[in-house]
């Protein structure tokens, strides 16, 4: 993080100096070259910039720089080069000093790189999270950090569960890349989130649209894009220590990083990195939510081998988390729904506790991956990758026997295991004769087992899919144009018990997918974007043979083996200008969808002991979902900034000629800024208020829904950040306060919206501490 | 020239591990097991049967079933017997639960009654001329699984049955509490 902000905070960022210590010797010169790390040719046009001094200085024709007046003293330098990730460097300053610097111009290896003006021609743009947002974010969990973007929407269930809604879809319409591996967990349940540390995240973006033909093609509605910081380049070994505290819940976070290279053999880079996080029971305005803790660690290890014509390294990561699902929405049939809802508080209280009781999930997600890379040519790359993702979900029901046996009690009501492969090759071209793309093959193997009590089969999957993408776009051109193709093959087989004889059914998927797409950048402030692009998935299991009382829902739910494929055609166009004062980005899109997979409302209802219960069969119909994302600020001063967004969606049922049922409401942001001057003693200080106002979703299908959806509702969120210089480093503070007036409101995005309204007041403090365990020699002769 | 044919070969030669890798496993059963084919469910409820005896023993028994055979899963009531009753009767009414998806039947009355401190049965009449009390307790509380039914008027009507889970001490003697387990509302005749 130190490094990301270091980067961010010298190019991007207005910067702060500090003043030179008055010292007799103020006139040394720092001078080198800036050349090719590959081919040794000079690299003009290149800027060399000292932190302390805030100075910069292009480098020559030659490739040549030269700075001087410097007294002696330990400066932070770094050197940049467009296509190049920037060098950084302490540099010890006690006479004059000449220091070559070698970038080197790399061939897209991850998908994201800390500079924004990469993606900038990109039909499809990645909005990404700020480096305010996301350190915002931390200790959030991953779906609500998400929603900090515009478009980007949160489907709840209480304060521990939370999954990322992109244009008013998610679940198995969204792709969710983790460290560059598609994430294969229970991700089809209403109330299985992302099992993800977002603390790994060292970039978090959004692409929002089909873009499927990189990724995979189910990503109907959009890719999530979470990366881990490159590893450390430079020598040394350096960390970072992040402390979270929520008032609400009095939940605690602590998170640590710890990177390291050495200089006898620079091409070897680690990190090993761990989370903690412990919370207890939340509180509505007016009453504590009773078992809504959460316990969760996390942790992971990196190692790569990097050198210039190959590398490669693997990774580790596990999850493990304890959720305490609230205890009033436990319901045993309709009637007690029905007297929850009309209660005006749920009827089970409890103190503040940090015991986690039933019902309970247990969540674990481990993920291995070895990815390699091999230089072919001047300009193009292969890479190869292979991930084991293992996912284990436990459910834990409210109610045992009282005469449970330990054995008893440690079982799970309900278990998934599922095991899951992927393999890559991809080989990335940069740009030859105005093309630049890649290309590639990718595998999947999948099996789930399930154990307890029947809610999905067992089931095992194969797939395989070949892509290939181009850009087409001249040096000077302001015209960029892309266009893709995507051929996946899925096969499917299911093992469940019908009348005491196994079924196995056999199912085949297949299909192409493709988009094109163009981007116009009429002048340095103004760019516009528009694709089109084609996405499909096929059913998944649950859909296609759940059966049973689903019991957070109180529903019944039948699935239908007769599901066929459903097919997206997705238009967007963007406008993005960034000008002085005056910067705007305006989404829009078209989504149409054949086939659509949803669980309609039968009208009918299953008398059970219990008593009845509302039929929902899963069926399919053409649907339309469009809308636009809106989000401009304006800078009234140096100091003042005023941002609003706003956020629209409207989506049919063409089949049956109404909404659809869950699609997020209507919602708009405001919020003024102050940014501080930087000093000596602070940077990139700021003070920001929000009000966030969500409207009434009024555009509900008749009959879906056991309530009305709740009344819209207004928020008044503040926060407060800074970094704070402490030797070469900055420690960042942060203080934000959500639901100021702690008002009492219920959201339609919360499955526990008809019984228990949404957290009170919460107050967060964030602190984020670099730190450096061996410091990196200095280069200078 | 020779080196780009050299990396093609490569990157095929790969190109097939991975592909032979992942579709290796020819036999289904070793990556996925087939499940169980029985599941110990937790304690079903499937079967409700109310028994009537004639306080005064003239009227015969009476006895009204429901009965769903997956318990609350997703198929529905096989056997929804009506309330046949005498006017002018007082009836000793006693509730017997089983749970029919094991042989031989497993008997739940016994569980809920060891249990008789978390568990209330509510019998709610509506509409006939029946009048009904608990006649038996947990030692603090009613529970409600043997009852007195004092039938007036011929007429027809229904009888809520519903049996609450109350555990942890929020039993408290009324039916607002807790969760419910059952609920059945019978077709009530006076006959």
């Amino acid at each position: 993080m130190q490094q990301l902000t270091q980067i961010l905070g010298s190019f991007l960022i207005v910067l702060f100096s500090v003043p030179a210590i008055a010292q007799a010797d103020c006139d040394f010169i720092l001078s080198g070259y800036v050349k090719d790390a590959h081919n040794d040719q000079p690299l003009p046009d290149s800027k060399v910039h000292i932190r302390e001094l805030n100075i910069t200085v292009e480098a020559d024709a030659n490739g040549f720089y030269s700075i001087s007046g410097l007294c002696v003293g330990e400066y932070l330098v770094f050197c940049k080069h467009i296509g190049c990730d920037a060098i950084k460097d302490t540099i010890l300053i006690d006479q004059n000093i000449t220091r070559d610097f070698f970038p080197e111009h790399h061939v897209e290896f991850n998908e994201v790189k800390v500079e924004a003006d990469k993606d900038e021609d990109l039909s499809l743009k990645p909005e990404r999270l700020t480096q305010r947002e996301l350190n915002e974010s931390r200790g959030l969990t991953l779906g609500e950090g998400l929603a900090k973007m515009n478009g980007v929407n949160q489907f709840t269930t209480g304060n521990n569960i939370s999954k990322p809604v992109i244009h008013g879809m998610h679940s198995n319409r969204i792709l969710i890349l983790n460290n560059g591996v598609r994430q294969e967990g229970q991700q089809w349940g209403n109330e299985h989130a992302p099992e993800i540390d977002p603390f790994i995240a060292g970039d978090l973006s959004v692409v929002k649209g089909a873009n499927c033909v990189r990724y995979g093609p189910d990503a109907i509605a959009g890719v999530i894009l979470v990366n881990p910081r490159e590893l450390k380049k430079t020598p040394g070994v350096s960390g970072e220590l992040n402390l979270v505290g929520f008032s609400n819940g009095r939940q605690g976070n602590v998170s640590a990083t710890i990177d390291g290279n050495s200089s006898k053999l620079p091409a070897l880079r680690w990190r090993a990195q761990g989370t903690l996080r412990r919370g207890g029971n939340v509180h509505a305005p007016d009453h504590i939510l009773k078992n809504t803790g959460v316990y969760e660690y996390n942790f992971s290890g990196a190692v790569g081998w990097f050198k210039p014509k190959y590398g490669f390294d693997v990774f580790y990561s596990q999850f493990n988390t304890e959720i305490g699902i609230f205890s009033a929405s436990h319901f045993g049939n309709l009637t007690d729904l029905q007297n929850a809802y009309e209660a005006d508080r749920p009827l089970e209280l409890d103190d503040f506790t940090y015991e986690i009781a039933r019902p309970r999930q247990e969540i674990e997600h481990e993920l291995f991956k070895a990815q390699g890379y091999w230089i072919t040519g001047d300009r193009s790359r292969l890479t190869f990758t292979y991930a084991r993702q293992f996912n284990r979900r436990q459910e834990f029901d409210k109610h045992i026997s009282p005469n449970a046996t330990e054995e008893e009690l440690n079982t799970p009501a309900l278990q998934f295991n599922l095991t899951t492969h992927t393999g890559e090759i991809s080989w990335n071209h940069n740009r030859i004769n105005n093309f630049k793309g890649s290309a590639g093959i990718s595998g999947l193997h999948q099996g789930n087992t399930y154990r307890g009590r029947f809610f999905i089969p067992n089931f095992r999957k194969m797939g395989g899919g070949i892509f290939w993408l181009e850009q087409w776009k001249p040096e000077k051109s302001k015209l960029a144009i892309e266009a893709g193709a995507r051929f996946d093959y899925i096969y499917q087989r299911i093992y469940m018990w019908v009348d005491d004889v196994i079924y196995s059914p056999e199912q085949h998927f297949m299909n192409g997918s493709g988009s094109v797409g163009a981007s116009y950048k009429f002048n340095k402030k103004f760019i516009a974007r528009a694709n089109i692009g084609s996405a499909w998935r096929p059913p998944n299991v649950n859909e296609l043979y759940s059966n049973g009382l689903h019991h957070a829902a109180s529903a019944i739910e039948r699935g239908d083996s007769t599901l066929v494929t459903e097919k997206a055609l997705n238009f967007t166009v963007s406008f993005e200008y960034k000008g002085d004062r005056l910067n705007f980005l305006i989404d829009g899109y078209y989504n149409i969808i054949d086939d659509f997979i949803y669980l309609r409302p039968t009208q009918e209802n299953v008398l059970t002991i219990k008593g009845a219960y509302p039929l929902f069969q899963t069926t399919q119909a053409d649907a339309h979902l469009r809308g636009t994302d809106i989000t401009i600020g304006y800078d009234l001063s140096d100091s003042w900034n005023i941002t609003s967004k706003a956020s629209v969606l409207r989506a049919w049922n063409l089949s049956q000629n109404d909404h659809l049922i869950l699609m997020p409401a209507d919602r708009f942001e405001n919020s003024l800024e102050y940014r501080f001057k930087d000093s000596n003693k602070l940077a990139n200080a700021y003070a920001s208020v929000t009000v966030v106002s969500v409207l009434k979703q009024t555009r509900v299908p008749e009959n879906g829904d056991f309530a009305p959806p709740p009344e819209g509702y207004t928020l008044l969120n503040a926060s407060i950040g800074m970094d704070i210089p402490v030797k070469n480093q900055f420690i960042t503070v942060g203080l934000s306060a959500n639901n100021i007036l702690n008002v009492r409101y219920r959201d339609y995005m919360n499955r526990f919206r008809y019984f228990t309204d949404e957290m009170g007041t919460n107050i967060s403090l964030r602190v984020k501490v670099p730190f450096t365990l061996i410091q990196a020699k200095s280069i200078h002769e | 020239m020779m080196k780009m044919k050299t990396q093609v070969k490569i990157v095929a030669v790969l190109g097939l591990a991975l592909i032979a890798g992942l579709s290796s496993c020819k036999k289904d059963e070793d990556l996925v097991d087939t499940p169980q084919p029985t599941y110990n469910e937790p304690e079903v409820i499937t079967t409700m049967t109310l028994t009537f005896v004639d306080d005064a023993g003239v009227q015969p028994n009476v006895t009204a079933t429901f009965r769903d055979p997956d318990g609350d899963g997703g198929l529905g009531a096989d056997i929804f017997d009506t309330i046949r009753l005498q006017n002018n009767t007082v009836y000793s009414c006693t509730i017997t639960l089983l749970n029919e998806t094991v042989t031989p039947a497993e008997d739940m009355t016994t569980e809920v009654l060891a249990e008789a401190a978390e568990h209330l049965f509510c019998l709610s009449p509506a509409g006939a001329d029946i009048n009904i009390v608990r006649t038996d307790s947990d030692g603090t509380y009613e529970i409600g699984q043997t009852s007195q039914w004092t039938v007036g008027a011929v007429g027809n009507g229904t009888t809520l049955i519903t049996l609450k889970h109350q555990p942890g001490g929020i039993k408290d003697g009324t039916c607002a509490p807790g969760e419910t387990d059952i609920e059945v509302n019978f077709v009530t005749e006076v006959q």
